[in-house]
């Protein structure tokens, strides 16, 4: 076939030049078929969406089941769990990354913990030197680095699968603890790290901690409040950015419409603050939301192109059909909804109350009415604007439905109050949203300096929200503390968790390591060639996850100031559930460290979430599993997903 | 040609035990040049590129690097001297983006001391335009390698090749999993690459690719080398013929046009 492409008979290079230019045309042609992918795609293929998704599936649920999930207190709890795992996690997923495993990894934490309490204990002759921490702590880094050092090694040296070798280090490590533990104070349990003279200092680096109920702040509310909604007008705009055509020329009448925006939602805020009476409060809620769309519009209509050609609204059959039975099966289960006596709990059949049935019925009509019509606002969008337009809004209309419903019919204070807005107000951003694609043209070029300035926007926005929770949970009102809100103190080491994600995620990103990192885990033979040191990176990859086991064995020395031998055992496969939850994949070359540490967040709130709804802890190991098998199942789903996009 | 040719090749043998991979095997190339080898499946060109970029050592003969004798220990070690082998299966990581696989092994840093990090915008910007110099306009460079046709994939290692100061370029097979258009693609940057001073080793097995772009033919049959020749001095046909173990084919296409198997 391709002995036709060049001219056999070409005696000299002009005339073969010539011809294999005609395959010139080439180039431009395959961009032509490379379809413009908006940041929205980009984000949605990135591997930690999956794991994103799911802590907002499983917080929700164990919200709404038990009492007291989703209070201070409690998110404390499973941050405070989540912050050692998560350590690990991020850690584990870069060492997966690089395609390597160790299975060492939760033994090391517990070994490293005792370690430090053998260095800082006068045992006499055969144990610990009775060091202070300032020098006990080095050695035990040291000790940490060559392990890590000797699995790397042993790894690369044999070529064996780093399943089985670190295999052996765990159980050479579970051996060591539970052998030198009985030797040295003849117990498996050793204590204490506060016998270390310089005990005191160290403490505030790994384990101090801070009590939410003393440390009142009377503008808390204030701040929060305007910090979320700075937030998420912020990201309003920066999705705006980057979903709509620049204009060649900006209007500036439309900047005044902004301001008028913003200084009704400022106005509303202040009011806010002053007033206390909850129909005021409704009257300014809605004040600053009406303040958001006009600001919003008016920044819109500043910067973006108007959307000229919007088309009839054409439905086809499967889409009305479509549209038709959801907002029938939504009218459904508003009636299944008032239909049902929310306060019986009379048992139908074991072990579903009236009240279970309900809340089933009402779920199964619901989400068919829901997931029917957003089939069918996917279906639109590919028609035409003014048909995008209404199927959207209609989509906005069941989101209303669903919230009237939680409004009217909810028997909990918990539901009537911050589910019904939360829905509410996502009906309305849905409706809003339909407004602004109708009115605006969007975006079908690359843009390099919208894309960035969408993104700086983007990341203020999600920073804001962060600042304004973070005054929400660290600072306590006078009003909370006469109501008698039980106390909630976090400890440094969320602190601590949340630099090292950071730290982790800036190597993989942007350092020579965290490149050859995906090199090596990606096509170990290729990153060979090219020059890139593969047995070094390996290892130093065993290397940082020692590391992170001991500062994790560091903070539950710390902690509890004693550790039992069998400490960290079996919490090597948490971490590499957390890695895979957060979308890392098994055979390397793929994965995120945020994933990681959002992977340790899910893992940490069933055990919190099952306490608070009063069910026995041991359905923990049910829910891990089922997470496990999710997380895998919709990660490979959304990375082919991913690569139909690419393709 | 070039009075003294960049790379001098006499002799070459390596035996693998009683195995004899490649007897006597000579040729040269010269900057600004391509030398293409030819041989069918089991000629010893897989040997060939690999004593040449460092993978195996030869048993016998001496290799000539710019007038000197020189010896390679590791891959590494040729690709310091200025040799730089672009595999048939690429040394090119897929689920990475292109300009990290542009710059993978020899990243552009800044920063201090043990503080480095990788200059991203530097990196993007300079592997852009180097895809652009090979006229393919890389419009996302985030853009995993993965993503790209086999001739732009060829068209980056070659890329990254002639960017970090290869003096010799060694293209394994690079047409044969192609189709016709992207082997257009891939024979023209082996004329851009030729004609910005590089020399070329160009392996393939396909004579209709190599004649238009090489200016001197090795053909290898059964490790044995059945000649060099410069462009002057052998047709397409003549080479085909060579490869192939000629009479045999000839034969075998009377048979069938005997046969009316040909249209």
């Amino acid at each position: 076939m391709s002995e036709q492409d060049t001219p056999t008979d070409a005696p000299s290079d002009v005339v073969t030049t010539s011809a294999i230019d005609a395959s010139d045309s080439l180039a431009p042609a395959a961009d032509e078929r490379l379809l413009y992918r908006s940041i929205f795609q980009r984000l949605f293929i990135r591997p930690e969406v999956g794991a994103i998704i799911g802590i907002v599936g499983i917080w929700t649920f164990f919200w709404a089941v038990s009492e007291t999930f989703g209070t201070v207190g409690q998110t404390f709890g499973w941050l405070d769990t989540a912050s050692t795992v998560g350590i690990m996690a991020v850690a584990v997923s870069m060492l997966m990354i690089g395609g390597e495993f160790d299975l060492s990894s939760g033994a090391m934490t517990g070994a490293m913990g005792m370690l430090i309490i053998y260095l800082v204990k006068e045992t006499g002759e055969l144990g610990g030197r009775g060091f202070p921490l300032v020098i006990a702590i080095p050695i035990s880094l040291v000790i940490a680095l060559g392990i890590g050092y000797i699995n790397g090694f042993v790894v690369e040296r044999t070529g064996q699968p780093s399943f089985i070798i670190t295999l052996g280090t765990f159980f050479a490590l579970i051996g060591l603890k539970l052998g030198l533990a009985k030797r040295f104070v003849g117990q498996i349990q050793i204590g204490r790290t506060d016998e270390a003279a310089d005990f005191d200092f160290f403490r505030l680096i790994f384990a101090a901690e801070w009590e939410r109920n003393t440390h009142e702040l009377e503008v808390r509310d204030a701040l929060y409040i305007g910090f979320i909604a700075l937030g998420f007008a912020i990201l309003a705009l920066a999705i705006s950015e980057l979903w709509f055509q620049r204009r060649e020329k900006m209007q500036p009448a439309g900047l005044v419409v902004f301001f008028v925006g913003v200084g009704l939602g400022v106005g509303g805020l202040l009011g806010l603050h002053a007033t206390d009476g909850v129909g005021a409060n409704a009257a300014l809620v809605a004040v600053m939301a009406i303040g958001g769309f006009v600001g919003l519009f008016g920044w819109a209509t500043w910067r973006y192109e108007p959307s000229v050609d919007h088309g009839a609204m054409s439905l086809d059959s499967q889409m009305r059909r479509r549209v038709g039975l959801g907002l029938a099966a939504m009218v459904l289960s508003f009636i299944v909804a008032i239909v049902f006596d929310s306060s019986s709990t009379h048992q139908i059949f074991f072990p579903f109350t009236t009240q279970g049935v309900r809340v089933i019925l009402y779920l199964v009509f619901a989400g068919i009415g829901i997931g029917l019509i957003a089939m069918a606002s996917q279906a639109a969008l590919s028609v035409n604007a003014a048909t995008k337009f209404v199927v959207t809004s209609v989509f906005a209309l069941a989101l209303g439905i669903v919230a009237l419903t939680v409004f009217v019919d909810s028997s909990d204070t918990k539901f009537r109050g911050s589910l019904f807005g939360v829905v509410l107000a996502a009906a309305v951003m849905v409706f809003v949203w339909a407004v602004l694609t109708f009115r605006f043209a969007e975006r079908r070029t690359g843009s390099a300096s919208a894309d960035r300035f969408g993104a700086r926007l983007l990341a203020l926005g999600s920073v804001l929200l962060f600042v304004g929770i973070a005054f929400r949970m660290l600072f306590i009102t006078a009003e909370e503390l006469v109501a008698g809100v039980p106390p909630a103190k976090t400890s440094v080491r969320l602190l601590w968790f949340i630099l090292f994600t950071i730290a982790m995620m800036w190597v993989l990103a942007r350092t020579r390591l965290g490149s050859w990192t995906f090199a090596v885990g990606g096509n170990k033979e290729a990153a060979r060639q090219v020059g890139v040191p593969a047995a070094r990176t390996k290892t130093q990859l065993f290397m940082l996850v020692s590391v992170a086991a001991w500062f994790v064995g560091l903070l539950v020395a710390f902690r509890i100031n004693s550790i039992q031998a069998n400490s960290g055992d079996g919490q090597e496969f948490i971490f590499i559930i957390a890695a895979v939850v957060g979308g890392t994949l098994l055979t390397g070359g793929y994965g995120t460290a945020f994933g990681g540490a959002i992977g340790a967040c899910i893992l940490s709130i069933p055990a919190i979430g099952i306490s608070s709804a009063r069910w026995n802890t041991d359905w923990r190991f049910l829910i891990v599993g089922v997470i496990l098998l999710l997380a895998v199942v919709s990660n490979k789903f959304l990375r082919n997903k991913a690569e139909g996009i690419r393709r | 040609m070039s009075e003294t040719p960049l790379l001098q090749l006499d002799n070459i043998s390596k035996f693998y035990g009683s195995i004899t991979a490649l007897t006597g095997v000579s040729t040269q190339v010269a900057a600004g040049e391509v030398t293409c080898v030819l041989g069918d499946n089991g000629a010893g060109k897989s040997t060939f590129i690999k004593i040449l970029a460092g993978v195996h050592q030869q048993s016998e003969g001496t290799i000539r690097f710019n007038g000197e004798q020189v010896m390679f220990d590791s891959p590494r070690d040729a690709l310091d001297t200025g040799i730089a082998t672009v595999y048939q299966d690429l040394a090119m990581v897929p689920m990475m983006s292109v300009w990290r696989n542009f710059f993978l092994g020899s990243e552009p840093t800044s920063g201090i001391g043990p503080l480095k990090w990788i200059d991203t915008k530097k990196a993007k910007r300079i592997a852009k335009e180097e895809m652009a110099k090979m006229g393919i306009d890389i419009r996302d460079t985030e853009q995993p390698v993965g993503t790209l046709s086999g001739g732009e994939r060829q068209s980056v290692a070659i890329a990254r090749a002639g960017y970090f100061g290869a003096k010799l370029l060694i293209l394994d097979e690079p047409t044969s999993a192609l189709g016709v258009r992207q082997s257009g693609v891939v024979l023209k940057r082996i004329v851009e690459a030729r004609e910005q001073g590089l020399a070329v080793i160009f392996i393939t097995h396909n004579p209709r690719h190599a004649y238009p772009v090489g200016n001197r033919f090795l053909i290898l049959n059964r490790g044995r080398s059945l000649g060099s020749f410069h462009k002057s001095e052998i047709t397409v046909d003549e080479l085909t013929q060579k490869m192939s173990g000629g009479a045999e084919l000839e034969a075998l296409e009377h048979e069938l046009h005997g046969s009316g198997a040909t249209s």
